[in-house]
């Protein structure tokens, strides 16, 4: 038990401390064809699915955007770029009050979908009993589908028969808040629902970053007289940077495709204050058949996630560079 | 229950009409239909789809007893149910269609028709219709015209939906309350005389379901019209409108309802017992949670200037998938008339048969008393709207009523400002429909 | 402290542990009690709103709308029976469900580590372009693949079939994206033993990438299982027949279009959750083994 070879389980923080992928001499061309091919073999069988089923899907909406596309009409014409400059044109539109509903919705969720698990994290990486136990029930939520989660919190937040408000009043709180009726409830409904339902993932993401930290650093650190502040400052954060560059980013796309939970607790409403725009989106594209306008809504909405996401890799990348050096 | 004098009609048109529909819609025809004397599919066996929303209370026992019973009869049609939720059809069935994996007949809403006749989904079916016997008298009034558009059937009528009244007794009995209102002022004295004893007398929310339907009524009741007459204008932001969703507004703030209802809110507040009064579809009817409870429903009070009540419709419709097969859609009209002629059970699951010989039979008020106060709104009530596309416009109606109720805007800006999306919605399916 | 029970991941790796250092074991006791407080509130903040979901399964259709806060009285089965002789095949859409996500997984699986393999450890032509795209895609949002795949899907008369919900799904980036993340941080040593051994690509890849990796491919695969049995936008449109139907668009269906049958629908809730949840707690055990057996391994 003790020659242990300690290689990462979870191997992702070499990737900020080591060099990435070994680049091998390829000296003659005629052997770089031969690796360029075996490469291509390993990748064969993802690449035709996604060629067939990613890719084509994804030019084939980029087209549709640029047309009036319907799936019920015998000729589509082109209309070039006509339906961004309506989706542009139109400032205040049902489309950006959605955009604006998921910007509300990420700002307001990921904060807490990364402290909340990181803070978790920490806790279960003590020596405890039953870390194993609690690890479970923390993600035991993450394992239901939208549809469970809406009906069970639907029941629970109505305002009038839901029994957290019931709770609330025996405890001598309002016992009439309109959780899934009115703004501001609605958005901490939504976010609380989430937060309840996904916190899991991105804990057990983190424990496994966490166990990943070479401990000789916290030797190290409290040889130097570190307190616990200091450690989870100079150590823990910086051990857990590439991880924390992955569940960044998929956080924030998982928040900013937000779509079930407004669906099925708020109806987006009140109004359509909670509609998001992949509810928006959805509904204009499948249900009113307005395919081509919701597609290029699509890609608008892909713009912003696009630059969202190179903005965090270059920070992260900085961070991840600064702390080598 | 069958109309002999339709009968003989049946058989002699059924065959034509189904070519006629096919071959007008361009799909591929050929091959004669073989249909007996009697309006009978006399063909080779087929297996026809039968696509529906009737997810609910008593359908799901009964519908598949049903189409049990009309399999043993006809040995040369099987009828597969496929039941899935409204919103579900909403969404699948157009593609489903085009990709002529639709079903061979199917029950869509009232409001669903113009949309789907616009983007020629469905078989024109004037002349099914008319072989089987079936015309605009045969239902109640305005029913059978909900499936016309652009001076062509695209359906046959199968149910009708009205709102009515629901009073839990013994919560209204808290206020003294024993006769149920009918009008205004009877109205407006039992929420007061309940709210001297404590009880919000209706909770009144910003849904469908409940909510929407009460201001459609209403507006209606007022004089109103949510729509003009070739619906190209929204109207419900008249001075019937404004007049209509401020008395909603003013049951929260004459403390008659409490804010903030959640949709559903208000029925499980009547079942619960913390409520009297639910303007609710004719569906509830049926809702298992009733039993044991002292319960009524009457026609929803005069409220308005006009006695009016919303009303939805369920109608048959024959989808026009690619390649259709003819003796398919020949036997699901066989299923029509049959399901039609055996619509009785049907008040079962809270729905009224629009037959009216089987509706107007005392027997079935026999059977299901409950249904008599909506049977007798009929006479006044308001179907949906009809127009393609027109599901995105009412959608704008909940919307605007949502932000009256949540107190985001006031009536009149709310219906001001719902009115200008309509408009817009309206000339986009102009656009997107027309031709 | 020193002599608690350690769990498995303890046994495997019990130097890599961070042993915070405090003086004075008072204060290290105090410090337990709070972190046990802590995590018991929120373990029950998390449990309880499923324990309520159970104890309304367990109420008559009555009982649950007419006293929502009290527990069942009488405790009764109705809402189980009624849903298991109902006339929707849940326990169909169950089995449909299970089906669906394994094959699924499978497909991500293999598909996924080659592919992730590839791009964390070969050098080749086009690589950069590839997994630029590759990762591109991950931005784009799911709802613009949907028209397009079904009619895809449509042309290859794959739909109302398991193909439909399965093949399409396992395309997707993050498995790939996931994979190759692990890949590049795994020490290039062994590697390079083995390919100083003589072993090509192929073989190293599986009797020395893959060994090692299966603590993020059981990590993957129960993500990707969760995935597709949760899918419930996508299965509405390409599934028709009742028997061929998914437990996620099923359950919508018994939400029922006009009453509020809670019980009954808690039940089917209950009936949609436990499976995975029991599936969750085996595989749970699984990825903390392996994580464990890959760090002993040697």
């Amino acid at each position: 038990m003790s020659n242990l070879i300690t290689t990462a389980a979870v191997a992702p923080q070499r990737e900020g401390a080591g060099g990435p992928a070994p680049v091998r001499a390829n000296g003659r061309p005629a052997a770089r064809r031969r690796k360029t091919l075996i490469a291509y073999l390993f990748l064969a069988p993802f690449l035709i699915l996604f060629i067939a089923f990613v890719a084509a899907p994804a030019v084939f909406g980029l087209w549709m955007s640029l047309t009036d596309w319907s799936p019920f009409r015998d000729v589509q014409h082109f209309v070039g770029l006509q339906n961004y400059i309506d989706l542009f044109g139109a400032a205040g539109s049902d489309f950006w009050r959605s955009m604006g509903a998921t910007a509300i919705f990420v700002v307001g969720s990921v904060p807490l979908l990364i402290i909340v698990p990181l803070l978790v994290a920490i806790l279960l990486n003590q020596r405890i009993r039953g870390s194993a136990t609690f690890r479970t029930i923390f993600f035991a939520p993450y394992v239901l589908g939208v549809a469970v989660i809406g009906l069970v919190w639907g029941y629970i937040l109505d305002t009038q028969s839901g029994i957290l408000n019931h709770l609330l009043g025996l405890i001598g709180l309002p016992d009439n808040l309109p959780w899934t009726v009115d703004v501001p409830w609605a958005w901490y409904s939504l976010i609380g629902v989430t937060v309840w339902w996904t916190m899991g993932l991105n804990t057990i993401i983190f424990l496994a970053g966490l166990k990943g930290i070479n401990t000789d650093l916290y030797e190290a650190a409290s040889i130097d007289g570190a307190g616990a502040y200091r450690k989870f400052v100079s150590v823990t954060m910086p051990g857990l940077r590439p991880v924390m560059l992955f569940i960044f980013t998929t956080t924030i796309l998982a928040s900013a495709n937000m779509f079930g939970q407004s669906y099925l607790l708020t109806k987006g409403g009140p109004g359509n204050a909670t509609r998001t725009a992949i509810m928006y989106i959805a509904d204009q594209g499948l249900s009113q058949n307005n395919m081509a306008p919701a597609a290029a809504m699509s890609y608008v909405l892909f713009a912003f996630l696009a630059i969202i996401s190179i903005i965090n890799f270059r920070i992260q990348r900085e961070r991840t560079e600064e702390g080598v050096s | 229950m069958n109309k002999p004098w339709a009968r003989r009609a049946i058989g002699a048109g059924i065959a034509l009409a189904i070519g006629v529909a096919l071959t007008g819609c361009g799909s591929s025809g050929g091959g004669s239909t073989s249909v007996s004397g009697d309006g009978e599919y006399t063909g080779p066996k087929v297996d026809i789809s039968f696509w529906n929303g009737w997810t609910g209370g008593a359908a799901p026992v009964l519908v598949p007893k049903l189409i049990e019973k009309f399999n043993a009869e006809h040995d040369n049609i099987v009828v597969k149910n496929v039941p899935q939720e409204w919103a579900d059809i909403t969404s699948k069935m157009p593609l489903a269609i085009k990709a002529g994996k639709g079903p061979d007949v199917a029950v869509l809403h009232g409001d669903d028709l113009a949309t789907y006749a616009a983007q020629k989904l469905l078989l024109q079916s004037d002349d099914i219709v008319a072989s089987l016997g079936y015309t605009a008298e045969d239902f109640p009034k305005g029913v059978f015209d909900k499936g016309n558009y652009k001076d062509a059937q695209y359906a046959v009528p199968w149910s009708v939906t009205p709102l009515g009244l629901y009073v839990n007794k013994d919560v209204a009995a808290k206020g003294g309350v024993t006769e149920i209102p009918t009008d205004k002022a009877s109205y407006t004295a039992a929420l007061e005389a309940l709210k001297g004893a404590g009880v919000q007398g209706e909770w009144v929310d910003g849904y469908v379901f409940t909510g929407t339907f009460e201001f459609q009524s209403l507006v209606w009741q007022f004089g109103g019209e949510l729509y003009n007459e070739d619906v190209t204008e929204a109207t419900f932001n008249s001075e019937a409108g404004v007049e209509a969703l401020t008395w909603m507004t003013d049951l929260v703030a004459d403390g008659y309802s409490p804010a903030n209802v959640a949709q559903d809110g208000n029925i499980k507040g009547l079942l619960a017992g913390q409520t009297a009064y639910n303007w609710n579809g004719v569906w509830q009817t049926t809702n298992s949670a009733f039993e044991g409870l002292n319960w009524e429903a009457a026609p929803v009070p005069q409220i308005g200037t006009e006695k009016a009540v919303w009303s939805s419709s369920t109608h048959w419709v024959f989808p026009a998938n690619k390649g259709q097969d003819e003796n398919k859609t020949a036997a699901a009209a066989t299923f029509v008339k049959w399901m039609n002629d055996n619509s009785a059970g049907w008040a079962e699951t809270g729905e009224l048969p629009a037959d009216n010989t089987v509706r107007d039979d005392p027997a079935l008020l026999e059977k299901y008393p409950n249904l008599k106060p909506f049977m007798d709104q009929l006479d006044y009530a308001h179907y949906e709207t009809v127009a393609p596309g027109i599901s995105e416009a009412n959608a704008e109606i909940t919307t605007a009523l949502n932000n009256a109720l949540t107190g985001k805007k006031t009536p009149k800006e709310a219906l001001d400002d719902g009115a200008d999306k309509v408009n817009q919605i309206l000339k986009q399916n102009q656009a997107k429909y027309g031709e | 402290m020193t002599t608690t029970t350690i769990d498995r991941t303890d046994a495997a790796t019990p130097q890599r542990r961070p042993t915070p250092k405090r003086p004075g074991s008072g204060r290290r006791a105090t410090a337990q009690v709070v972190l046990y407080i802590v995590l018991i509130l929120l373990a029950l903040a998390i449990v309880l709103p499923l324990v309520w979901m159970l104890i309304t399964s367990f109420k008559t259709d009555a009982d649950a709308v007419r006293n929502p806060y009290t527990l069942p009285s009488p405790i009764s089965l109705d809402a189980y029976t009624t849903l298991a002789s109902g006339q929707q095949p849940i326990f169909l859409w169950l089995w449909n469900s299970f089906l669906a996500a394994t094959i699924q997984t499978v497909l991500i699986l293999v598909t996924a580590s080659m592919g992730a393999y590839a791009l964390a450890r070969l050098d080749f032509a086009g690589k950069k372009v590839v997994f630029g795209v590759i990762i591109a895609t991950l931005l784009v949002p799911p709802v613009v693949f949907l028209i397009p795949n079904y009619l895809i899907v449509q042309n290859l008369g794959w739909l109302d079939t398991v193909l439909a919900i399965t093949v399409p799904g396992a395309a997707g980036a993050f498995g790939i994206f996931f994979l190759r993340q692990f890949f590049v941080g795994l020490p290039v040593e062994i590697e390079e033993a083995a390919r100083i051994d003589g072993a090509g690509d192929f073989r190293i890849f599986f009797q020395v990438v893959l060994p090692l990796a299966r603590p993020a491919l059981a990590t993957l695969a129960v993500l990707s299982f969760l995935n597709n049995w949760n899918d419930f936008l996508w299965p509405v449109y390409v599934l028709l027949s009742p028997e061929n139907m998914t437990l996620q668009p099923g359950l919508s269906m018994l939400q029922g279009a006009y009453s509020t049958h809670f019980a009954i629908v808690m039940a089917g809730a209950v009936i949609a959750s436990v499976p995975v949840l029991i599936l969750f707690g085996i595989a749970q055990k699984q990825i903390v083994e392996s994580v464990a057996g890959a760090a002993v391994k040697g």
